[in-house]
């Protein structure tokens, strides 16, 4: 009986197997053969070794990419983390009309990202969008936003915090499974809001934040919309995006090798910037279940 | 056996009848030699394409033609059949790449056929597409043409006199900033040389030109004495103090005169901004530099327009020859068949599209024999000015923009070109300034122009 289960089992699950073999790992192994070479599409690829790789050294387009990103990561995740975390903070109490307050705050998320991004170019618009007219209204020097190099990054990390809800969810669910007896036992011994929530809510979110934190890195530094849709890469770079700028070598260029190579590469820096965030994550975040992690 | 197994078997079923629903699609009527062709547009183009297409079946019964309307994200669809051996057999190209593919063997050389059919002999020289000596893989799909585009109601309402339509009597640089300022309007009426002029509350700006469109400024920069590159095409020359004019003159539009939206300022990012057609008929803007396939969208909107040639410094000169490429390729299994389809599918005879404004023949008799000229021009989408603001200034003026003629384009353009042009655009620097340190850096990266000769 068990063995003929294992067998369905794995039968059932095929597909999902077949389709990680085939439309992942197949490509990644391809990509890390032409990764090592000079292939253009229509051609045939000639092997060059770590030309490709060493290339990047040199490549000052990839630099410019590689810290726009980390501007923008850096940036936009601590970012999303505290708004996120705040609102489910709000969104945690005993209030009339809570359920509708966090279909609200949840609702910019389901805006699908092309349109999010149109909506944006008005905001943003130097002569009658709604921040600038705000800004006009409050008497503060208004901005081009993503229309200056030195704003267009500060602008999409503005804007990747408005779609915090699914960041917001999870921290949500979280609070919510912070045990109630704790703050009854910070209450007894005479403690207030700010003691409940330094003594109680932050260490025991930690996991959660941790989770936001990693999920969040992993998907920043693989940001694309934005450039694609809204800058082109523009004003002079100051957007040109990691994934953006692998996406023009390998799609407008054509240099498959090329491409391939920074996509290893970023998936290289992906791999020791979250493993780094797991070491690191020993120090401060907190399992009630030791050993859970 | 139970239910429970009953149910599963019923979902494998299910999956494998889906999986051989996949792998059995594709298949051609018998008998017939199917064809396939592949290209990009508007719906409005999808409708006359068809309408081409169906026309090409009746006149060649036997041959079926399958269309591929590939809207969005051409250039990767297309690459994505290339590398899996899959392409059509007849479609548009985008130009740089067009190159590559030939260079590759991908595409058909059209030279041997030239002889059978003469049609194909009665391009615009600037139509052809070389890839080297007697080696010829395309034409430019259609001619296009940079024209000076205006509001009528905006220049009556200014009370000055319309571009020239002719380009013996075009505006110098100087004359059409002038009237520019006549046609910026703050939200108070007040013009930019009038005290009190609020530059943050236009209503109404003068022109608007593209700066980071070589099309928009190439004729500009041919008509001030400059040129891209030099004639080995290995040798920059934005920074000669004729290019260098022409683009202070096109910053000064937007900062020092100030009768030209900034970044930005049209509500969109890069090269979004709206139609032509809808600046001018809002009046949002009083005259636009765009190309000649804005009569369409004139038209279809009903805008007040009027259309006249660029303003010049010396020789009057304008950007042709801007559109992608259209070829035949390689591993077509009805050859004969595919080069008719290519003779016909840009054929005014054939092709709605002529008439209706959006694109120009690249046939040189299309502009030189008055018959075939009133074949595409004398009708209600073609206003009485189109033949000496169009059809002559683009034979007697017209020169083939750059963008489609300088090797590795594609790079220099995203990596260097635009960048630098986006800085100029933005006014932090002034042109010179920019342009010195970006054509040096153009120079590294140029592999000269791609061939040309006479048929």
């Amino acid at each position: 009986m068990r063995r003929f289960e294992t067998r369905w089992g794995i039968l059932m699950a095929l597909p999902a197997i077949l389709g990680f073999a085939i439309f992942t790992i197949g490509p990644m192994v391809a990509s890390f053969f032409f990764s090592l070479t000079d292939w253009q599409i229509g051609g045939s690829p000639s092997f060059v070794g770590l030309d490709n790789y060493t290339r990047m050294a040199d490549d000052e387009l990839f630099w410019k990419s590689l810290s726009a990103t980390t501007y923008y990561t850096l940036g936009a995740v601590p970012l999303t983390l505290i708004v996120s975390f705040a609102v489910a903070m709000l969104l945690n109490q005993k209030a009339r009309g809570l359920s509708l307050w966090r279909t609200i705050f949840y609702l910019p998320t389901l805006v699908p990202a092309i349109a999010n991004v149109v909506l944006w170019i008005w905001i943003f618009n130097p002569d009658f969008g709604l921040l600038n007219s705000l800004l006009r209204q409050a008497g503060l020097p208004t901005s081009q936003w993503v229309y200056s190099e030195q704003m267009a990054i500060p602008s999409l990390i503005i804007m990747s915090t408005w779609g915090f809800g699914n960041t917001m969810v999870i921290f949500l669910a979280g609070l919510q499974g912070v045990p109630r007896h704790l703050y009854e036992a910070v209450s007894i011994d005479g403690g207030g809001p700010l003691r409940r929530f330094w003594h109680v809510t932050l260490p025991m979110m930690t996991p959660t934040i941790f989770y936001n934190l990693v999920v969040g890195v992993v998907g920043t530094f693989q940001v694309f919309n934005q450039a694609y849709v809204m800058t082109e890469g523009g004003p002079n770079h100051a957007t040109l995006f990691y994934v953006y700028y692998l996406f023009r070598k390998a799609f407008t260029e054509s240099e498959m090798g090329y491409a391939s190579a920074l996509a290893w590469v970023l998936f290289m820096i992906i791999m020791v910037v979250t493993f780094l965030m797991f070491r690191n994550a020993r120090r401060w975040v907190y399992y009630e279940m030791a050993g859970a992690r | 056996m139970n239910r429970r197994d009953l149910f599963k078997i019923g979902g494998l079923a299910a999956l494998g009848a889906a999986a051989a629903a996949c792998g059995s699609g594709g298949g051609g009527s018998s008998g017939a030699k199917q064809l396939q062709f592949m290209y990009w547009g508007s719906t409005f183009e999808q409708k006359a394409v068809e309408k081409m297409l169906r026309q090409f079946e009746q006149k060649k019964p036997g041959v079926k033609v399958k269309a591929l309307f590939t809207p969005d994200e051409y250039d990767v669809k297309l690459n994505t059949l290339v590398a899996s051996g899959r392409v059509p057999d007849v479609g548009y190209v985008p130009m740089a790449m067009s190159f590559r593919l030939a260079e590759q063997g991908k595409l058909v050389d059209l030279f041997p056929y030239l002889k059978k059919y003469p049609q194909l002999a009665g391009y615009l020289p600037d139509a052809y597409l070389w890839y080297g000596q007697d080696k010829l893989h395309g034409v430019a799909t259609a001619n296009e043409v940079e024209l000076l585009w205006y509001s009528k109601q905006a220049i009556a309402d200014a009370g000055i006199t319309p571009p020239p339509a002719d380009a013996a009597s075009a505006w110098t640089w100087d004359e059409m900033v002038q009237n520019a300022y006549k046609l910026t309007i703050d939200q108070n009426g007040k013009h930019p040389d009038e005290s009190g002029f609020d530059p943050k509350q236009i209503k109404q700006f003068g022109i608007s030109s593209s700066i980071t469109y070589g099309a928009a400024w190439y004729g500009f920069l041919r008509s001030n004495g400059g040129d891209f590159a030099d004639e080995a095409g290995k040798r920059c020359l934005l920074d000669s103090p004729e290019a260098i004019k022409v683009f202070q003159n096109l910053q000064d539009l937007i900062y020092k005169h100030r009768v030209m939206p900034g970044p930005g300022q049209l509500a969109a990012t890069g090269d979004d901004v709206p139609g032509t057609n809808i600046l001018l008929k809002t009046k949002r803007v009083a005259m636009v530099v765009d190309g000649h396939w804005s009569l369409l969208d004139m038209n279809e909107s009903k805008t007040d327009y009027g259309l006249g040639v660029l303003p010049k410094y010396g020789e009057p000169f304008t950007a042709t020859q801007v559109a992608g490429a259209s070829a035949v390729f390689a591993g077509t299994k009805h050859v004969e068949e595919a080069v008719e389809l290519f003779a016909f599918h840009n054929d005014p005879r054939y092709v709605d599209l002529y008439k209706q404004g959006l694109w120009m023949p690249q046939e040189k008799k299309y502009y030189e024999d008055q018959a075939s000229i009133d074949s595409w021009t004398k009708n209600e989408t073609h206003p009485p000015e189109f033949r000496t603001a169009v059809v002559d200034f683009a034979r007697d003026h017209g020169v083939p923009t750059f963008g489609n003629r300088i090797k590795n384009m594609t790079t220099i353009s995203s990596d260097v070109l635009t960048p630098a042009l986006q800085e100029i655009e933005s006014g932090k620097r002034p042109a010179a300034e920019v342009l010195k340190a970006t054509a040096p850096k153009i120079t590294g990266m140029l592999q000269g122009w791609q061939h040309t000769q006479a048929l």
